[in-house]
């Protein structure tokens, strides 16, 4: 006869929106940590940051950039002030990556038949032998 | 009828935070381990020149007794080191240097992560021969080591990649410390045991009071300290959340604490300095809630004594300083132990759930703030067990068992006293125990069982 729920004031209906995949709904925070992480005035400077920051060839930084706004990045159409930077870091990360791979493999796989003696002259285990960086001295 | 969500209970989330601090202590060790398998199975005996060897240094051909003395000799230097070290801690965070300190936390990590981590890394690269060039490796170095100098230093990095980092960060120092000759590091240990109970417990330890003096003022320690994820945020509202975020991020403890130590070594030409923090165990709980006006925070520190580090309300700082590069390592670990602190608050019981909010309080284990550990006892977890990997994994196995039950008899310690309590006493013994007991007895056994095809 009595209703057996929504008498507890605890009851709550809505959770929090951020997985709600039903509705496109904006999510609450911007940062990947939710309600622990950062505001969205603290969340724009620090984007801000990292983006700039990231120019000082630290890709690395872009890269978390875009995974510490990863719920800004996912949802298309939320915190537009932030998402300039994070969707530039994420650019500025792919072209960076790639050209580093591609130097990277280009190194890795030609090897002498590719650079020549200058192979040896630049390959790490040569370089650490030839500068004694392998023993603890 | 209506349906009351019954309180939750101590043992609902107990597992959760205890499974949150104990991942990242195993993932440690177990990386330690990866390490010293790959690489020590070459080289046989390599063993660095630091402060901790400096009275004796260990060769092969020396007697058994010879070798204990020597090692008891070079524990007391390290440890006398690490006392005065805290010291000084102490003294320049009573003279509210804490900028400095900030910094040179700061500036050890980034020697940590970029001299220690390339060494270990051009060591990997040696060992399996990847055809990597230097500009590519030392480009992906100074990313690595810029990054986690911003995120063990700045305060609202993403949590996972600050942990990582720290873990990192215990990985490579507790690798490092695996280089030092055999009996010096078991001695090294039950050493650095002694004194954290002693730095901790003792009325006139520099940890307690460097915590006490923490607990004065209300500030942050700076230290590394790993901080595990809160358990229960998932009730957390948009409207309470920046006050609940701005409560854990009080507690987090971002700087560490390093000092450096003059190298003793006449020619040393890269002084690295790394700065471990501190083990510290702190158990926060901070009830900031919106419809109670009830503001309790209980903070357990339980403090391991191996690094500096600052946390706020009182946490263990420990200070390495590794020199590695060239000419001699010097090591010193102070090492802060952060006592538990207490503070009482005006406390209203309204309701039921006030109540036993604050009884989860009482142990540290409520619905807010994470169970915090200094980075000094992930270190020396690690070296304990790293070391056993030298021998053999069973004496792995043996004494990572007998770390995790230490831990889990410090934390309930830590409920039960409620006051700042050292972590690293109970595992090392515990730890040093088994090794020899598994390494004297066990292994014979096993092994002539296994001989016999004798299986049980």
């Amino acid at each position: 006869m009595e209703a057996s729920q929504s008498d507890n004031p605890n009851f709550n209906p809505n959770p929090t929106p951020i997985g709600n995949s039903l509705s496109s709904s904006v999510p609450l925070w911007p940062t990947i940590d939710g309600p622990l992480g950062l505001s969205e005035e603290d969340a724009l400077s620090y984007a801000r940051k990292f983006y700039k920051f990231g120019f000082a060839l630290l890709p690395l930084l872009w890269a978390v950039n875009c995974f510490y706004f990863w719920p800004v990045l996912r949802h298309a159409h939320s915190f537009p002030r932030i998402r300039r930077y994070v969707v530039a870091s994420a650019v500025g990360f792919s072209v960076f990556a790639a050209l580093l791979c591609s130097w990277a493999l280009t190194f890795a796989i030609g090897g002498e038949r590719l650079f020549g003696p200058v192979w040896n002259e630049l390959v790490m285990y040569n370089l650490a032998d030839r500068l004694g960086l392998t023993g603890w001295s | 009828m209506a349906q009351n969500r019954r309180p939750q209970s101590v043992l609902d989330n107990m597992g959760e935070e205890i499974v949150r601090i104990l991942a990242p202590v195993s993932l440690c060790m177990v990386l330690v381990v990866i390490l010293v398998s790959i690489l020590n199975g070459s080289s046989a005996t390599s063993s660095v020149s630091s402060i901790a060897t400096m009275a004796y240094s260990e060769t092969s051909t020396d007697s058994s007794w010879d070798k204990f003395i020597g090692a008891l000799l070079n524990s007391l230097a390290f440890v006398v080191a690490i006392t005065v070290v805290t010291f000084v801690l102490v003294l320049l965070f009573y003279f509210r240097f804490t900028r400095f300190l900030k910094l040179y936390m700061g500036f050890s990590s980034f020697l940590v992560l970029g001299f220690l981590g390339s060494e270990i890394a051009t060591f990997l690269i040696e060992h399996f021969s990847v055809p990597i060039d230097c500009i590519t490796f030392s480009l992906v170095a100074f990313n690595f080591a810029v990054v986690g100098v911003l995120a063990v230093f700045m305060s609202k990095m993403a949590i996972v990649i600050t942990q990582g980092y720290l873990v990192l960060i215990g990985v490579l120092v507790a690798y490092w410390f695996t280089m030092l000759p055999e009996w010096t590091t078991w001695v090294l240990l039950v050493a650095l045991a002694l004194y954290d109970l002693a730095a901790v417990l003792l009325p006139i330890g520099p940890l307690r009071l460097l915590v006490q003096l923490a607990i004065s003022r209300d500030e942050e320690i700076p230290a590394l300290v790993y901080e595990a994820r809160p358990v229960n945020c998932d009730h957390l509202d948009p409207r309470d959340g920046v006050t609940r975020r701005r409560v854990w991020r009080e507690r987090r403890i971002e700087n560490s604490n390093h000092q450096t130590d003059s190298n003793l070594s006449d020619e040393s030409n890269s002084t690295l300095n790394a700065n471990d923090v501190l083990n510290s165990n702190l158990n926060v709980s901070n009830l900031d809630g919106t419809h109670d006006a009830t503001n309790l925070v209980m903070e357990n520190a339980v403090s391991n004594p191996s690094f500096n580090s600052n946390t706020s309300n009182g946490i263990c700082s420990d200070r390495n300083l590794v020199s590695a590069e060239e000419g001699q390592v010097q090591e010193t670990d102070s090492e802060l132990s952060a006592p538990l602190i207490d503070h009482g608050r005006n406390v209203q019981l309204n309701r039921a759930e006030e109540a036993a909010n604050l009884m989860l309080e009482g142990i540290g284990l409520a619905s807010s703030g994470g169970i915090k550990l200094g980075l000094g006892d992930f270190i020396f977890y690690s070296v304990l067990v790293g070391r056993a990997a030298m021998y053999d994994f069973m004496t792995v196995y043996a004494c990572y068992l007998a770390i995790v039950a230490g831990l889990g008899i410090t934390l309930m310690l830590l409920a039960l006293y409620q006051k700042a309590l050292p972590a690293l006493p109970v595992s090392i013994t515990l730890g040093v125990l088994f090794y020899f007991l598994t390494r004297l007895l066990l292994e014979v056994f096993v092994v002539q069982c296994s001989l016999n095809f004798l299986m049980f």
